[in-house]
């Protein structure tokens, strides 16, 4: 007690009590300045402010980024940039939405135009987000409403970046398109490095590589009059434009395999079987991105989903069909290099292959008579892969198969892909209860039954085969860049693994698929060329796989939706491959008649740029300093 | 400690009641900030606000049952483990808007600088209750006083948070200013400070400069803090002397108020509840704070006296720069307003001032064992 006394004493109390005055007189004073300060801004200034807070006098706007360019391998462009201009309405700016509405109606239709959207109705709310009355307006329009401004209050004229698709149809599966985010991904963005209103990449590489496209908003700070109108821009952040992006896809053949399967529902895929490389992909039936652009109207939209073809679907990674006899050379691979087989085992084909009370059939009714490997392969003979398929078992059959990639996703750059079905008896055991039949793994043999693979992990097989065993990873993105031309990242080719077949083994194989081409009686003899030897395999895929129907398919009684799908797949040249194709086309029938042709087309355009070196590829749009740098700023 | 029945017949129960009162009233208006439709990110902060507030309430009774000046004894070591946490956040801080504020421990963030302010009110209590001289401090004698503010700030300039270096030099020179400092003294140091002036100028940031110069000349930077300033005197112009009304302030809901659950939360208050609302806050504060002065008054030693005194020029400068700032009247810098603004760090070392100054008021009557 008395040492604190002391303590305080000490050091005179009623110093400390004038301090507190003062303290108190201070502290009391700077806050009543501060209330005095709010009296002058919300009793002496609130009208002025309030006017100025309704008015929205001063607008911080966000400016879209230019998306990066896409282009091919050529640096041809695939996606540029294009200025579109909307008619927006600020309804709170204008006392009546409708009057408005009414007068723009009017001036439209004094030169026979029309608004392509309804005025939505007033509703009564404090406030509202500024509505688009029409996007990607003529020039016409433009000239209408620009002369007519100071009539249409609220009516502004919004100049937004949009997406110039400029291979539409054609590269649309590569490309993808791109819309204003969804609420669900603005959940999902952890990072919030998204707000409303932001494009984003909805599909192919404009989603897959978004985060490089999309580039950085600016923002603008602008004052309005009354009307809504910009008076002055106050200030102002210039947005970053995204990076672009090179692929190794070469429009030249992308065009050929479009044109050349535009008719068709179904898949074409190009890789360049050296290190990977997508050259071109195809999907039909396919989609105009550019209805995407500012969003796409619903009945555009009803269309595209509900469409029963699915032409959005990527069918080259996503479409999962039966090989068919494109799988034989799983079989023999696998009987080969197990030693089940030698090149000169043969089977007598005589057109049915028995097992149990059942005839398994040959596509050549008549048989093919006594046949070795070589020529089982080049002819496509059924029975002689019942035969070996049912040597080498169903496990093994997906043991190589997996070894050549089928059945697993290959990794590819684009999203949405699918792996496809390799059945195996465990599989068959967890996924139905039942036991594997041995007739099962007749179907199998021939790639029918519960095998399923998509285009590109078929030309990927073939691929792994023609350049001596190698699988790669697909690519179709070969580097991304900065605007001055920099690369940021550039992606190599990336070995996967090595199919597990001998180089003595892939040798005759290769040349089987040689003879299948280049041989009296081999089924894709139409893709004989004088100059380089081209080697492949046909396939026809039975949709629907009971025999009983094979004598209504004959009498071509069977809707078009059962009848077979037609597969091709090919590389050229025999010696030091460097082009590698599948061809899929749905319902078409034979692979050497309905898809054999699509890549014929493919190879012979190849060869013939290769040969011709005066004749270059026709551009797209050629890249030149104003693409690059956007189409407008 | 056997409990002596004083301790709650002498109970704040005034002080208590209006920093609950003020902090709900924070959250009613941190649910209005998330209030608006496509505002989904922010929708649950007044929960975590209100799970700060909780966590905060369990701190201040664990401060309250403590003895200050037995908590006054670890004044150096709560100081020391408080530089320590800065130097951890300048070693591997969380940085966000270009500066390193944040530990991340177990998903929390937690700000150190808010922690400091409390840490160095008590260190300097303690200092100048062991070291009482019977006049008024002469510049040298307050050489260790110095280095105790120095290290802190030039930590926190260092993040860069110039707002939060600035409240602890406010602190300082209050407390020193009611330690009583020789005039000659107080002359000096001013003049010292003010050569450092253009040296400091030299050591700030660009954004610093930016908003130095933006509040001299707001339409030099419009985007930036300009337009912050703009933007917030609009919200609480337009306010008028009702207020456009809870959940219905435009420039708020709109989004054309920055930051306006943090550093700008009193202009949405403004907006929505209008000068009379706005006075009717403002009042509170100003009874709080002379509450707190008379707590400070009326307790029973120097250590006591000191850290209530601290304390209160805590929430005072806070109240007054945070206010000022959002009312145009001084430059933006990143300083919340107590018990309002959103924020775990400033909310929790805000109880537990609270909680340290109901332990002075009550332990007033109570002597010395």
């Amino acid at each position: 007690m008395e040492e604190m006394n002391g303590q305080l004493n000490g050091h005179e109390p009623g110093e400390f009590r004038k301090r507190f005055k003062i303290v108190f007189a201070v502290v009391s004073i700077m806050l009543f300045l501060l209330i005095m300060r709010m009296w002058h801004l919300q009793v002496v200034r609130g009208d002025e402010l309030r006017q100025r807070s309704e008015n929205n006098s001063v607008r911080l706007r966000k400016i879209k980024p230019l998306r990066g360019l896409v282009l091919d391998t050529n640096r041809q462009v695939l996606v540029d940039n294009q200025p579109s201009f909307d008619i927006m309405f600020v309804p709170n700016r204008a006392k009546n939405i409708n009057d408005v509405g009414y007068k723009l109606k009017n001036l439209l239709a004094a030169r026979d135009l029309e608004l392509s959207t309804d005025i939505p109705p007033l509703e009564k709310r404090r406030w509202f987000p500024p509505v688009k009355l029409e996007k990607n307006i003529s020039m016409e329009k433009l000239a209408i409403v620009e002369a007519h401004a100071s009539d249409l209050p609220g009516v502004t004229v919004e100049v937004v970046p949009t997406r110039k698709y400029v291979g539409g149809e054609m590269t649309a599966h590569i490309i993808g398109y791109t819309g204003e985010i969804g609420p669900e991904e603005l959940k999902k963005d952890a990072y919030g490095s998204f707000s409303v209103g932001d494009i984003v990449g909805k599909d192919g590489l404009e989603k897959y590589l978004d985060q490089y496209l999309k580039g950085k908003s600016g923002a603008e700070q602008v004052e309005v009059n009354v009307l809504g109108k910009e008076v002055k821009v106050i200030g102002k952040i210039e947005p970053v434009s995204g990076y672009n992006v090179v692929l190794s896809v070469d429009s030249f053949l992308q065009k050929i395999a479009w044109d050349a399967l535009k008719d068709k529902a179904g898949s074409v895929v190009v890789m360049d079987p050296r290190d990977g490389a997508i050259l071109a992909l195809v999907s039909s039936p396919s989609f105009d991105p550019n209805l995407f652009n500012g969003g796409i109207s619903f009945e555009a939209w009803d269309n595209l989903s509900n469409n029963p073809s699915h032409p959005m679907g990527n069918r080259a990674i996503s479409g999962q069909y039966p090989p068919g006899s494109t799988y034989k050379l799983i079989v023999a691979a696998a009987a080969l290099e197990e030693g089940l087989i030698t090149p000169d085992t043969s089977f007598n084909c005589n057109g049915a292959f028995e097992l149990g009370n059942r005839a398994y059939k040959c596509w050549q009714k008549h048989g093919h008579g006594r046949v070795n490997l070589h020529r089982a392969i080049v002819e496509s003979c059924d029975v002689y892969f019942y035969n070996v398929g049912k040597l080498v078992g169903v496990d093994k059959l997906a043991e190589y198969a997996r070894g050549f990639g089928l059945g697993q996703l290959t990794g590819i750059d684009l999203p949405r892909e699918k792996s496809g079905l390799i059945p195996t008896k465990e599989w068959k055991q967890s996924r139905f209860g039942e036991a594997w039949q041995m007739g099962e793994t007749i179907s199998i043999s021939i790639g029918q039954g519960f095998d399923l693979v998509t285009p590109i992990q078929l030309v990927n097989a073939y691929s792994a085969l023609a350049n001596g065993g190698t699988i790669y990873k697909p690519r179709i993105v070969k580097r991304i860049e900065m605007a001055d031309g920099r690369v940021l990242k550039a992606f190599e080719p990336e070995q996967k693994s090595r199919i597990p077949i001998s180089k003595k083994n892939i040798d005759i194989l290769s040349y089987a698929f040689w003879g299948v081409v280049n041989e009296k009686g081999g089924t894709g003899y139409m893709l004989k060329r004088k100059e380089e030897d081209v080697c492949g395999k046909t396939g026809t895929a039975q949709v629907v796989g009971l025999p009983d129907e094979d004598k209504a398919r004959k009498r071509k009684i069977l809707s078009a939706k059962f009848r077979d799908h037609a597969l091709f797949v090919c590389f050229a040249p025999y010696k030091n491959p460097e082009i590698a194709i599948a061809v899929i086309a749905e319902n078409a029938g034979h692979g050497g008649s309905a898809a054999a042709p699509v890549a014929r087309k493919i190879i012979d355009a190849y060869f013939e740029r290769k040969n011709s070196e005066n004749k270059k590829s026709q551009p797209l749009v050629a890249v030149n300093q104003k693409s690059q740098a956007g189409v407008y700023r | 400690m056997k409990f002596d029945r004083r301790l709650f017949f002498n109970f704040d129960w005034t002080l208590l009641l209006l920093v609950l009162a003020i902090s709900f009233i924070g959250l009613l208006n941190i649910y209005s900030t998330g209030y608006s439709l496509d505002n989904y990110r922010q929708e649950t902060l007044y929960i975590k606000q209100a799970q700060w507030i909780i966590i905060g309430l369990i701190l201040m009774g664990i401060v309250i049952c403590i003895d200050y000046r037995f908590i006054s004894q670890f004044a150096y070591v709560f100081y020391a483990i408080s530089i320590i946490l800065l130097l951890v956040v300048s070693l591997y801080g969380y940085t966000t808007h270009g500066s390193q504020r944040w530990i991340v421990i177990g998903g929390f963030f937690f700000q150190p600088s808010e922690l400091v302010k409390l840490t160095i009110i008590i260190a300097l209590a303690k200092y100048f209750d062991d070291h009482m001289i019977e006049r008024s401090y002469k510049l040298r004698e307050l050489f260790v006083p110095f280095f105790i503010v120095l290290i802190p700030v030039l930590l926190i300039l260092k993040q860069p948070d110039l707002g939060t270096a600035l409240m602890l030099l406010l602190i300082v020179l209050s407390i020193i200013f009611f330690i009583g400092i020789k005039w000659r003294s107080l002359f000096m140091a001013i003049a010292c400070g003010g050569m450092l002036i253009p040296i400091s100028w030299l050591l700030l940031k660009d954004y610093q400069k930016e908003r130095i110069m933006t509040f001299l000349d707001p339409e030099s930077d419009p985007l930036g803090s300009g337009y912050h300033i703009i933007q917030s005197i609009i919200a609480v112009g337009s306010g008028g002397i009702f207020g456009k009304g809870y959940l219905k302030g435009t420039q708020t809901q709109l989004k054309f108020l920055p930051v306006q659950q943090t550093d700008f939360v009193f202009s949405v208050f403004a907006e929505e509840w209008g000068f009379l609302g706005g006075a009717i806050l403002m009042i509170m504060f100003v009874v709080l704070i002379l509450w707190c002065l008379k707590i400070a008054l009326h307790s029973r030693d120097l250590s006591g006296m000191l850290i209530s005194f601290g304390v209160t020029m805590l929430i005072f400068w806070e109240v007054f720069i945070n206010i000022g700032m959002v009312l145009g009247m001084l430059p933006v810098v990143g300083i919340p307003l107590p018990f309002l603004s959103y924020g775990g760090s400033s909310m929790v070392v805000l109880m537990i001032a609270t909680g340290l100054l109901l332990n002075v008021s009550m332990r007033r009557f109570i002597l010395h064992p």
